[in-house]
C-alpha cells in the first residue's frame, strides 16, 4: 500500500467531517506524488551548499591567483597546477604521508587483530577491559598529540624516566626533535590511539565467524593457521578492507597528532601533505596554490577509494 | 572403528544440569540414535563426546581409550553438523580433503579417498564449486562426504537432516543407512524426529531431561516402553492416553472410563493385573491398532462403536478423531474406512498391546 502522509490527512479529515470519502482533488494528487522530494529537499539543498558549493569554489579558486595579501583575482589557467610539479616539498610531504600510512596501517592492523584474538573468549572483566582498551579512540587526537608530547618529554617525561630505569642509566631521547626518533614518536602515538578502532571492529567480525564451521575444522584436526587462512580471514577479509580503507584515508590526512607532536618538524622533515596544505594556506597565505593541492588530494583519495571499493565488489 | 563407553557423565551450563548422570554403551559398529524433546540434553551429549564441550564429571572411553583430556582433533571422531558447516571460502573438493590435508595426508591418497566418497555420494560433479552455489541436500553430502573420507574410529550426526526438506530428508535418511550398511563405522545420531530415530537406529537411546528414559531396539521401545513419556514419544500418531479405573478379578479385567464406558483387557494381561484392582490408570491404545470391524473379532480385539469426528485423509490411511471414554482418541484406519464428519462406525480396538500406565509415577505397569 503507497499512501502518502498528505493523502492520509485528507481522508481523515474528511471522514472525521462526517462526509463522504472522496478522491483528493487533483491539486492534493499532484501534492501527494511529489510530497517525498518536498520534504528531502532543504536537506539536499544545505548538502549541496555546504558540500558541492566550496568544492567547485575551490576548484575556481586554484585557477586564480589569489592571495591573502594582494587583491588580484585575475585568472591563470593551469599555473597553479604546474607549479605543484616543480614544488620538491610537496612531494616530499606526500612521502612522508605515505610513510607514516605503510607504517602505522599495518601496525594498527596487527595490533588489533591480536589485541581481538585475545579478548574473543569470554573472561571475567572482558567488558570492562574493551571499555578501557576503546577509550586511546575517544581522545581528540589533538589531546592524544599533546598528552604523548609531554609523554615524551626528556626532562619531565615519564616515558623517559622508564627507559632510564631500564637502562639503569640516564636515557636521554629527544622524541620530538632528534630526526632519528620524530617517526617512531609520530608512529607510536598513532597507533596507539588506532589500534583500539581496529580491535573493536575485528572483535565484532571474529565473534561473527561460524562456531560450527570452527567446531568442523578443529574436529578435522586443522592448525590454528590452516583456521586463520581458510575460515578466519575469508570471512572477516570485508570487514578488514572497510576497516583499512577508513583508517587509511585517515592516515592520508593525518594532521592533529604530528601537528602537536613536532608541528611537522625538525625543518619539514615530518610534514605531511595535510600540514603542507596548511601552512601553504594559513601561513603562507597561497589561497590558490593551497586550492591546487588540496584538489589534488581530493582526486587522490578518490582514486584509492575506488579501487578499494572495486576490490571488495571483487572479493564478494 | 570403535566402541564408545560413557560412565556417570554430568555436563553443567552454568546452574543447569544439562546432563545428569549418563550411562551408556555402545557397541562397535552399532548405529545410537540420541533422541528426544528439545532441551533433553542429547546434543550436549553428543558434543561432550565429541570434546567440543567439557564434562563435569564420568569418562568417556573410545575404543578402549579415556579420551576426558582429549581435544576433539586427537579423539580421532567425524562429525556431520545441522547447519553442515562447511567451509564457505573453499571448494567442494577442498571441503572434503581439508581434514585428510590437515593430517598430512599424502596427496595420491587424498584425491584417491575423496573421489571415492564423491561416488559413494553422488557428488563427483560439483567437487569445484563452492558450499553456497550447492542446494541444501547437495550441501549435506558434502558434509558427510567430509567426515567419511577421514576414516574415523566414530561418526557423529547432530540433527543432521533438520534443515532438509521433508522429500530430501526421507531420501537423505535412506542414504545415511545406506552409509552405514557400507562402511560399519560406529555412529551416533541425534535428533528430535522419531521417524528418523526409529528407521536408522540399531539402538533408540531416549532422554528426557538430561537422563536416560529408556534405551532398546526401535520395536523394543515402541511395543514395550517402560514409560508413558516414551509410550507418547515413539510412534505417529501418537499414542492416545485415557484416564480410566482398572477393574481386575479372578475372572479377568477390564478398564472402565468415567464415561462409564468399558473395555475388556485381554486374558492373558488379565492375570498379572489382579493386585492392581481399582487403580487409576491411563490407557495407552495406539491409533494402529484400530480397524474397521468385520468379522469375527480374534482375542483381545474388542468392539467399539464411535462417532467419527476430524477426519485427515493422509492418502493411505486415514486419521479419524473419536472420542474415547469422553476423551479424543485418533483412530488411524484405511484410507475410506470412514467417509463423513458425524458418521458412527463400528470399530475393532486391538487390545494385545494396549500399555497401562500409572499416572502418578510414569511408569508402564502392564
Amino acid at each position: 500500500m503507497r499512501r502518502h502522509f498528505f493523502g492520509m490527512m485528507m481522508t481523515v479529515s474528511a471522514s472525521l467531517n462526517g462526509a463522504e470519502q472522496r478522491r483528493p482533488s487533483r491539486f492534493g494528487r499532484m501534492l501527494e506524488d511529489r510530497l517525498p522530494y518536498l520534504i528531502v529537499a532543504p536537506a539536499i539543498l544545505i548538502l549541496l551548499l555546504v558540500g558541492l558549493f566550496p568544492l567547485i569554489y575551490s576548484l575556481i579558486v586554484s585557477f586564480q591567483r589569489i592571495t591573502m595579501t594582494e587583491n588580484d583575482t585575475s585568472f591563470v589557467g593551469i599555473l597553479n597546477y604546474a607549479e605543484l610539479f616543480r614544488d620538491t616539498r610537496l612531494w616530499a610531504t606526500l612521502g612522508h604521508t605515505a610513510i607514516i600510512t605503510a607504517i602505522a596501517l599495518p601496525l594498527e592492523l596487527l595490533i588489533g587483530f591480536l589485541m581481538a584474538q585475545l579478548f574473543i573468549d569470554r573472561m571475567p572483566g572482558r567488558q570492562i577491559f574493551v571499555a578501557l582498551l576503546v577509550l586511546p579512540t575517544v581522545i581528540s587526537p589533538i589531546v592524544a598529540g599533546a598528552t604523548w608530547r609531554l609523554m615524551f618529554d626528556v626532562r619531565f617525561g615519564p616515558i623517559g624516566q622508564v627507559l632510564s630505569f631500564i637502562a639503569g642509566e640516564p636515557v636521554r631521547i629527544l622524541w620530538t626533535v632528534n630526526p632519528a626518533y620524530v617517526y617512531p614518536a609520530i608512529i607510536i602515538c598513532e597507533v596507539w590511539q588506532w589500534s583500539p578502532f581496529m580491535f573493536l571492529l575485528l572483535l565484532a567480525a571474529l565473534s561473527n565467524v561460524d562456531q560450527s564451521q570452527l567446531e568442523a575444522a578443529e574436529i578435522d584436526g586443522a592448525s590454528y593457521f590452516r583456521v586463520l587462512r581458510a575460515i578466519v580471514l575469508p570471512a572477516i577479509a570485508p570487514v578488514i578492507a572497510v576497516a583499512c580503507l577508513i583508517r587509511g584515508l585517515d592516515l592520508v590526512r593525518i594532521f592533529d597528532i604530528i601537528w602537536a607532536l613536532t608541528e611537522g618538524g625538525p625543518g619539514s622533515m615530518t610534514e605531511t601533505i595535510s600540514l603542507y596544505t596548511y601552512v601553504q594556506g594559513f601561513s603562507q597565505f597561497e589561497t590558490s596554490y593551497t586550492a591546487a593541492i588540496s584538489f589534488v588530494v581530493i582526486v587522490l583519495l578518490t582514486l584509492i577509494t575506488t579501487l578499494v571499493l572495486k576490490r571488495m565488489e571483487l572479493v564478494r | 572403528m570403535a566402541d564408545v563407553k560413557l560412565s556417570e557423565l554430568h555436563k553443567y551450563y552454568g546452574n543447569v544440569h544439562a546432563v545428569r548422570g549418563v550411562d551408556l554403551t555402545i557397541a562397535d559398529g552399532e548405529f545410537a540414535v540420541l533422541v528426544g524433546p528439545s532441551g533433553c540434553g542429547k546434543s550436549t551429549l553428543l558434543r561432550t563426546i565429541a570434546g567440543l564441550e567439557d564434562l563435569d564429571g564420568g569418562t568417556i572411553t573410545i575404543g578402549g581409550a579415556v579420551v576426558n583430556d582429549l581435544r576433539p582433533r586427537e579423539r580421532n571422531i567425524a562429525m556431520v553438523f545441522q547447519n553442515y558447516a562447511l567451509y564457505p571460502y573453499l571448494t567442494v573438493n577442498e571441503n572434503i580433503a581439508f581434514g585428510l590435508r590437515a593430517r598430512k595426508t599424502p596427496e595420491i591418497e587424498i584425491r584417491k579417498r575423496v573421489s571415492e566418497a564423491a561416488e559413494m555420494l553422488g557428488i563427483g560433479n560439483f567437487l569445484q564449486r563452492y558450499p553456497r552455489q550447492l542446494s541444501g541436500g547437495q550441501r549435506q553430502r558434502v558434509a558427510i562426504g567430509r567426515a567419511i573420507v577421514r576414516k574415523a574410529d566414530l561418526f557423529l550426526f547432530d540433527e543432521p537432516l533438520s534443515n532438509l526438506d521433508a522429500q530430501l530428508r526421507d531420501e537423505m535418511r535412506t542414504e545415511i543407512k545406506r552409509l552405514h550398511h557400507e562402511i560399519t563405522t560406529t555412529m551416533i545420531y541425534v535428533t528430535h524426529d522419531q521417524v528418523e530415530a526409529m528407521t536408522l537406529a540399531d539402538r533408540i537411546v531416549l532422554l528426557r531431561d538430561g537422563k536416560i528414559e529408556q534405551q532398546g531396539a526401535p520395536l523394543e521401545l515402541f511395543e514395550q516402553p517402560r514409560t508413558g513419556f516414551v509410550a507418547g514419544f515413539l510412534g505417529s500418531p501418537s499414542i492416545n492416553l485415557i484416564p480410566a479405573t482398572l477393574k481386575a478379578n479372578g475372572a479377568g479385567a477390564a478398564v472402565v472410563f468415567q464415561s462409564g464406558d468399558a473395555l475388556t483387557l485381554p486374558k492373558a494381561r488379565a492375570e498379572s493385573l489382579i493386585n492392581a484392582d481399582g487403580q487409576q490408570v491411563l490407557v495407552g491404545i495406539r491409533p494402529q491398532h484400530f480397524s474397521r470391524a468385520g468379522g469375527p473379532l480374534r482375542d483381545g480385539v474388542v468392539p467399539y462403536s464411535a462417532v467419527a469426528d476430524l477426519i485427515q485423509p493422509t492418502g493411505t490411511r486415514t486419521f479419524t478423531t473419536i472420542k474415547i471414554g469422553g476423551f479424543d482418541a485418533v483412530a488411524e484406519l484405511q484410507a475410506h474406512d470412514v467417509s463423513s464428519h458425524g458418521e458412527r462406525i463400528d470399530l475393532a480396538i486391538d487390545l494385545n498391546r494396549v500399555v497401562l500406565i500409572d499416572p502418578a509415577s510414569g511408569l508402564v505397569i502392564a
